[in-house]
Formats: structure tokens, C-alpha cells, sequence
């Protein structure tokens, strides 16, 4: 562990971005709190927790901003612009939680996202974790979910989460041409995706945790799991290959930064 | 007065210069500001800056230099430019940004128009016309976050007075080119 790195179950992570007082940080999904379903609380720890991944979205964009000075002036506006975007939706996240009687800080939050791509110090590498795999994952999370709150009522937040899902389409679809791009300008772009894309699977896979396991909440992990439908449409917007989509519907897949082979038209 | 194409340009890319500092800086308060309202509207605001250096970075262009050509400002504002990047607590962030330095570029920017030919330089004098008043709705968006947030600490007198003294006594920002026009 350095000033600027935490180790989480033998994994070195970059240390958690700031948060008020009101927030209890943890740093495992083990540590959270959470329940099935949309009612009640389970509802709001959803926002919350979502509302958090999306202020940690705000927060890897502007880093890589900062970071990456020298980047192409047009990859830079749409981290730009993804900045505005992620802070508009942790806002009516916000917003939301609040109008459903919850608050800031009601529940554990953690920054595991920020963790694992700031440790990446290159920004293709930076892309392909977030944008191209944890923003992907997210377009088929939100396609799930807003079918969910919708069955239970709420058109709301349904239509909360539709308006997010729209955008993090175009959060994916800029990275899916820019990593294309600069990996078809240099071939070497490649290792750094791949380098970068092998750290997140030693992470995620040090994360996982026994069948039996309980969170925060007492819930066991298992009952929590979300029947996620891969959203193949939304993919497919997002420039991901046919190909590839095929393939996320076994595992995640990178075919398409391979120098001519992919790219959607 | 602003008389040449030239001078246009090393003003126009100045402006770039100052709005990438601008966005950069929000950029790297983003993930080192704990309160979530400061952090949504600085979030919000970075891709305002980028917008203002992309129009900037492509009147430069018209005015017969790079496309994206970018100026510094004159050591002297740059080193106030520095001073508001150091602070460290979210008051003197919000404040020294918003109270002080963006209110002042506002006014440069107010000058140029003042200055330059509104006929012969329209399309500079359109984007910063455009310019002034997202820079007036920032600024309305900063006060509403305030009110959402009377809690958070104002950044101090002493201080804010004393970057506003800086860059008061910086008559010219712009680091023209040495020759002819």
C-alpha cells in the first residue's frame, strides 16, 4: 500500500476518491448492504449504490482529463462531455433517492470501478476497463432494471434509468472508435488494452466470493444475483461488433480493436 | 484597439488557453472534492470549458493560424492561474473560481468585445457573445448549489481578495507573438 494505492484482498487498488463524512466507504461488495428486489429499501440501496457508481464515473473521466493532457483534442470533448453526462445522472439519481424518502449516506458505498482503472496508467487501457467493460455491463444491468422498476410500478425511475441507458450508450460507443482508432494508428495500443483488460480479471477474480456468503444486510450473495439480459440492440449502438456481441452472450470479448477485423460500419 | 487578424488570433487563443486550464482544473478538483453538489457542478461545468475551447480552438483557424492554436497568458496571470489550482478545501475551489476568476475572464472577455471591429471580427464577437451567457449560467448554477448547500464553508476574505488583487494588476492577458502582423 502506497499514499495512492490500497490493497483489497491481496489485489493493489488506487485509493478511494473523496467522499463526505455522511458515506460509509467500504471496499468490497461483501461489505455492502443489499436486498432482493425494487420495494423499500432494496429500492433506494439500488439508486444509492448507483448513484455512487455514477459520481465515480465522474470521477475516472475528469482524472483521465487531467491525466492525459496530450490526447487527441476530439477524444478529450467526449470525456469532457462524459463528465457532464455522469454528473447529471448521479444528480437525478439524487434527486430521486431523495423524493423516495432516502438520503446521502443511508447505505455503504464502494469505489471499485475507481479502483481498479486508475491503476491503469495509460488511457487506452483506462477506456477498455471503463468504458468498453464496466459502462458495457452497465447498458445490460440498466436494461434489465428498468424493465424491473417499471413490473413493479414505478415509471419513474424507469424512466430515469432509460434517459441514463441512452447516454452510457455513447459513453461506449466513443471508446469502442477511439480504442479502434488508436489501435489501428499503433498496434502496440493493443498490449495496453489487453494488459489492462487481464488486471481487471485478476481483480474481479480475487473479488468473488463463496456460494454461501452474506452481505452487510445479512442477505446471502447468492439470492441477489440478477438474471442481466444481455441488451444485444443497445450493444450493437454501441458499436460493439455483431460478432462480439455474439460473444459477450458467452464472456466478454475484444475482437473488434484487432487492426482489420472489426468495426461495425 | 484590436486592429489585426493576428492579434485576433493570439486573443482568441488565449481564451482556448484560459478555457483548458479552466476545464482542466475542475477536472482535477472532480475526484479530490468530497461534497457530491460540488462535484456535479464542477462536473457539469468541465464539458462547458471544453465547449468554449472548442470554438475558440476553431476561430483560431479562421484567423489564419493553427486549428486549435493555443496561447498562455502572461506569466504573471498564469501565476494566479496556479494559486486557485492550489487550493485545497471546496469553499476556496467555489469561490476562488467562480467569485473571482471566471468573473474575470468574463470581463477580458467583455473588453475584447469593446475592442475589436464587431463587423470585420463577427464570428469571434458571436462565440463570445454565446460564451458570456453560459459563463452567466454557470454562475447562476453555482448560487444554486450554494443554497442547496448553506453548510459548505465560504472560502476566506483574505484570500479571495488577494488573487483578485493579482489578477486585477494583469491589464492585458494575452502573450502576443513577437512580429510583424
Amino acid at each position: 500500500m502506497t499514499a495512492t494505492t490500497k490493497v483489497v484482498r491481496g489485489v493493489t487498488l488506487w485509493r478511494d476518491p473523496a467522499r463526505e463524512p455522511c458515506f460509509d466507504v467500504v471496499h468490497h461488495d461483501i461489505e455492502m448492504k443489499n436486498w432482493p428486489g425494487v420495494e423499500g429499501e432494496a429500492g433506494r440501496e439500488k439508486l444509492h449504490r448507483h448513484m455512487n457508481n455514477e459520481t465515480g464515473a465522474i470521477e475516472i473521466a475528469a482524472q483521465c482529463l487531467a491525466d492525459y493532457p496530450d490526447a487527441p483534442w476530439d477524444l478529450r470533448m467526449r470525456l469532457a462531455r462524459q463528465c457532464a453526462d455522469e454528473s447529471r445522472h448521479s444528480d437525478v439519481l439524487l434527486r430521486r433517492l431523495r423524493q423516495m424518502g432516502g438520503q446521502k449516506g443511508e447505505f455503504p458505498v464502494a469505489n471499485f470501478e475507481w479502483g481498479v482503472t486508475l491503476m491503469v496508467d495509460d488511457l487506452p487501457g483506462r477506456l477498455a476497463i471503463q468504458n468498453r467493460t464496466f459502462e458495457a455491463g452497465l447498458i445490460d444491468i440498466l436494461g434489465t432494471l428498468r424493465k424491473v422498476w417499471r413490473q413493479s410500478g414505478d415509471d419513474t425511475t424507469a424512466d430515469v434509468l432509460d434517459g441514463i441507458l441512452a447516454d452510457e450508450i455513447t459513453h461506449v460507443r466513443f471508446a469502442n472508435q477511439w480504442i479502434r482508432r488508436m489501435t489501428e494508428e499503433d498496434p502496440s495500443v493493443l498490449l495496453q488494452v489487453a494488459k489492462a483488460v487481464r488486471f481487471l480479471a485478476e481483480a474481479n477474480k480475487a473479488m468473488q466470493v463463496d456460494e454461501d456468503a452474506v452481505d452487510a444486510a445479512g442477505t446471502k450473495v447468492q439470492e441477489l444475483k440478477l438474471q442481466v439480459e444481455i441488451n444485444v440492440e443497445g450493444r450493437l449502438e454501441a458499436e460493439f461488433t455483431e460478432e462480439e456481441v455474439m460473444e459477450v452472450l458467452k464472456k466478454a470479448g475484444f475482437q473488434s480493436i484487432l487492426p482489420g477485423r472489426g468495426g461495425a460500419a | 484597439m484590436i486592429t489585426t487578424v493576428r492579434e485576433r488570433a493570439d486573443c482568441v487563443a488565449t481564451f482556448r488557453g484560459v478555457s483548458v486550464f479552466l476545464m482542466e482544473t475542475l477536472a482535477r478538483w472532480v475526484p479530490t472534492t468530497p461534497e457530491l453538489e460540488a462535484k456535479i457542478l464542477m462536473g457539469r461545468h468541465i464539458w462547458e470549458f471544453a465547449q468554449h475551447a472548442d470554438q475558440f480552438g476553431r476561430r483560431t483557424h479562421e484567423l489564419r493560424a493553427a486549428l486549435h492554436f493555443t496561447r498562455a497568458p502572461v506569466p504573471d496571470y498564469a501565476k494566479a492561474l496556479d494559486t486557485l489550482v492550489s487550493a485545497t478545501a471546496t469553499g476556496d475551489r467555489i469561490d476562488g473560481f467562480y467569485d473571482v476568476i471566471l468573473l474575470d475572464v468574463a470581463s477580458r472577455y467583455r473588453s475584447y468585445l469593446e475592442e475589436t471591429d464587431t463587423m470585420v471580427d463577427e464570428p469571434s464577437v458571436r462565440i463570445l457573445e454565446r460564451v458570456l451567457t453560459d459563463i452567466d449560467r454557470m454562475r447562476r448554477e453555482r448560487e444554486a448549489m450554494q443554497a442547496e448547500r448553506p453548510d459548505l464553508p465560504r472560502g476566506p476574505k483574505q484570500w479571495l481578495d488577494a488573487l483578485r488583487r493579482t489578477v486585477a494588476g494583469v491589464p492585458d492577458f494575452v502573450d502576443y507573438r513577437e512580429g510583424r502582423n
